[in-house]
């Protein structure tokens, strides 16, 4: 079913269907940068340098992430570090 | 008091000259006294449309720098009382250019005005920033292309952030006008609808403008195009404005005009 439909239609046919779902997809990645504050970047990476002064974290165990609530913005630090036991 | 209104896009190209031609037109035609700012310093494009072109002897930049005053920049239309322009140059550097200079501007025009419509330059720097900063008011012209959507989605972020309105806690109304619009391709799946960008970019809607050899006519002419009440774009204009001004009006033009019989046989004019 799947081919015939491919053989019949052209290409062009839904092709506003695909620039709505392109959209969507680029206008929430947009929007949700533009929610961040300028200095995130720089924040995020001096936090990191920081919190490794002290701690045996890798990259992936600093988490940061950025929210905005009604009235005011947030973020959200999460460390973890391996435990010598 | 004048209501200032920027008919901006980010995207270049979409219609936000033609657009801000024919809406001045049609609030002047309505009895309001408008002026129209052409804040694309380099390029100059909103006298071409207008007509005005011979008439420009001082532009936006000599009355910045001091050289003019802005009653000698003022151009009045040739057709409406009560509608007048102010030129873009264009040559010269844009540094003239700043937020004071403009405020100054546009709190002198202010005094005697209903509407300063300002035609902003494609793009988001400093230009198209200047002409949205004083903005109480935002026309969102957008083209049913994902670039251009993209784009008037990037416009309405800024609106909400780098506007004296946005400084000062408030949002910028802001309305979408859809330009280029072609009904047999959107049926056809080959373009956005309306609902499509309306929905994406959730603004109000307030027209939609066809895609209609009428507005090539109308700029090579210098006429703006709504006062050609004979074309689809030109009765689009009036609708929108209409609708700017707050009347209700039926969304003409959005959808495919069922032709009969005569009509399509022998290709009827609309
Ligand atoms: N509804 C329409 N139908 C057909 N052509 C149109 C329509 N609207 C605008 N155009 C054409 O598109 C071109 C660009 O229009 P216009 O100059 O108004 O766009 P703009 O957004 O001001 O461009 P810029 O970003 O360069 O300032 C012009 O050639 C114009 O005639
Ligand atoms: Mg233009």
């Amino acid at each position: 079913m799947k081919m015939f439909k491919k053989l019949f239609e052209r290409d062009e046919v839904h092709s506003a269907d695909v620039a709505r779902e392109r959209l969507k997809l680029m206008l929430s990645q947009d929007r949700l940068q533009r929610q961040q504050p300028d200095f995130l970047p720089r924040l995020q990476k001096e936090l990191v340098d920081v919190i490794r002064r002290y701690t045996q974290s890798s990259q992936d165990d600093i988490q940061i992430s950025c929210h905005a609530l009604p009235q005011r913005s947030q973020i959200e630090v999460n460390v973890s570090w391996p435990r010598n036991t | 008091m004048a209501k200032v209104v920027v008919i901006t896009s980010g995207k270049g190209g979409v219609g936000k000259t033609t657009s801000c031609a024919s809406i001045g037109t049609a609030l002047a035609m309505q009895g309001f006294r408008t002026v129209l700012i052409d804040f694309d310093v380099g390029l100059r494009n909103l006298d071409l449309v207008m007509g005005c072109e011979r008439r420009v002897v001082y532009d936006l930049i000599n009355v910045l720098s001091g050289e003019a005053k802005l009653s000698q920049a003022l151009i009045k239309d040739k057709r409406l009382d009560g509608l007048y322009m102010l030129p873009a140059s264009q040559t010269r550097d844009k540094d003239a250019l700043t937020l004071e200079g403009v405020e100054e501007i546009i709190n002198e025009l202010k005094e005697d005005f209903d509407y300063i419509l300002c035609d902003s330059p494609a793009g988001i720097e400093r230009g198209a920033l200047l002409a949205m900063y004083f903005a109480e008011e935002a026309v969102i012209v957008t083209n049913p292309e994902v670039s251009s959507v993209r784009d008037s989605d990037r416009i309405i972020g800024l609106l909400d952030s780098k506007t004296r309105m946005a400084e000062q806690g408030q949002a910028v109304p802001s309305r979408l006008l859809i330009t280029r619009y072609n009904p047999e391709r959107v049926e056809q799946s080959e373009m956005m609808s309306v609902k499509d960008i309306e929905e994406i970019l959730a603004i109000p809607l307030v027209g939609v403008v066809p895609e209609s050899e009428a507005v090539l006519k109308a700029s090579n002419q210098g006429i703006p195009v709504v006062h050609d009440q004979e074309s689809d774009a030109g009765q689009a204009y009036s609708d929108m404005t209409a609708r700017f001004l707050g009347e209700e009006r039926d969304m003409r033009f959005a959808e495919i005009e069922k032709k009969g019989f005569f009509s399509r046989m022998f290709g009827g004019r609309r």
